[in-house]
């Protein structure tokens, strides 16, 4: 079991995404952007974030850039979970310091697989 | 010609400008990202407009026209008035149960449910991106008709799906035009948020049905989700 928060602007992602999580175990914390996950992140330790990358506020490129910045999630796994799939936004998240990249739409089996492989 | 003999060519006329041919010079940009979309004068409205297609979305800024025909299929109209941006797309749900050992029609994580939401974050997203403003979003809601005596009721299905997004997400609909046994044709206009509705003659339905057979066909794999990459 793995504390994770999940991010999306997206109320129907956030469901889809925490029914996942939840079913298999891991305790789920949601935010609805990235400003909101940051302030969520300094107060409680996660051992994993996912996140989307169009939001409000501070969007999921950001977040990421934000939390490598942070010692607490140097080496903490962040995922990305978007509708984009160009070249250029992928090297941008790996830039910032993103552990993988999953283009939506969304498949849970492939998300929990993920996500056990990059927790070791 | 003389003017009186002029044909009625709609809404430039209506305007007091001249009917005169439209050329491709004229033609307003297209968004990044939607160039490859052909668009054509219009003389009915007056307009430029472009035709989409089941499993494609378009957005504009311009003063055009996006127009499709729906059978059991939805089209969502989606703009933010204030930015003059808009949008629209044509969705509707996969049907393959084998993809996954999730309930395909789980209304909370099904895979209907996590293309539908999909379809609807990609026009969405874009118009974000442009600068829309998600409370000011005006959502109109179009399709998911019964159109040919199935055994199961595909657009009622697609109307389920629409309406239970709409309410998660917490979004208004300010008009619609869901259900029944005809198919519609939708023409959208972006820039003010009109929507011309039409309602087809049911002999056209099989024509409708087997296209949108062609596109279900066609969604089994992409339905099933996206890539996924780790970085090094």
């Amino acid at each position: 079991m793995a504390r994770i928060l999940a991010v999306d602007d997206s109320a129907a992602m956030r469901q889809m995404v925490g029914i996942t999580l939840t079913g298999a175990g891991h305790d789920v914390q949601q935010a609805a952007d990235g400003a909101e996950a940051l302030e969520i992140a300094e107060r409680q330790k996660f051992d994993l974030v996912i996140t989307d990358v169009n939001m409000p506020k501070m969007d999921g490129i950001t977040l990421v850039r934000e939390l490598r910045n942070r010692a607490s999630y140097r080496y903490v796994p962040l995922l990305v979970l978007t509708t984009e799939a160009t070249l250029e936004r992928k090297q941008q998240g790996k830039a910032a310091g993103a552990t993988g990249w999953l283009v939506k739409p969304f498949n849970p089996e492939r998300l929990l697989a993920t996500i056990a492989k990059v927790l070791g | 010609m003389p003017s009186s003999a002029r044909p009625f060519t709609g809404a430039s006329e209506l305007a007091g400008l001249a009917p005169v041919a439209q050329d491709a010079s004229q033609l307003p940009p297209a968004l990044p990202g939607f160039e490859s979309f052909q668009r054509f004068w219009d003389r009915d409205n007056g307009c430029w407009m472009v035709k989409i297609l089941p499993g494609e979305y378009y957005v504009s800024r311009s003063e055009e026209a996006i127009s499709t025909v729906l059978g059991s299929c939805i089209s969502a109209c989606v703009r933010d008035p204030t930015r003059g941006i808009g949008g629209m797309n044509h969705f509707m749900l996969p049907q393959d149960a084998t993809q996954g050992p999730n309930d395909w029609l789980d209304p909370a994580i099904g895979l209907a449910t996590r293309y539908g939401s999909y379809a609807m974050e990609n026009l969405i997203n874009d118009l974000l991106k442009l600068g829309a403003v998600r409370e000011r979003l005006e959502i109109k809601l179009f399709g998911g008709g019964r159109i040919l005596a199935a055994m199961t009721d595909v657009g009622g299905r697609n109307i389920e799906f629409i309406r239970n997004y709409m309410t998660l997400e917490g979004y208004r609909v300010a008009a619609e035009d869901l259900g029944g046994t005809q198919p519609r044709k939708v023409v959208y206009f972006p820039a003010s948020g009109r929507a011309r509705l039409r309602k087809l003659r049911p002999v056209e339905n099989r024509i409708i049905s087997h296209h949108e057979q062609l596109y279900l066909d066609s969604l089994g794999k992409q339905a099933a989700g996206g890539e996924v990459e780790l970085f090094d």
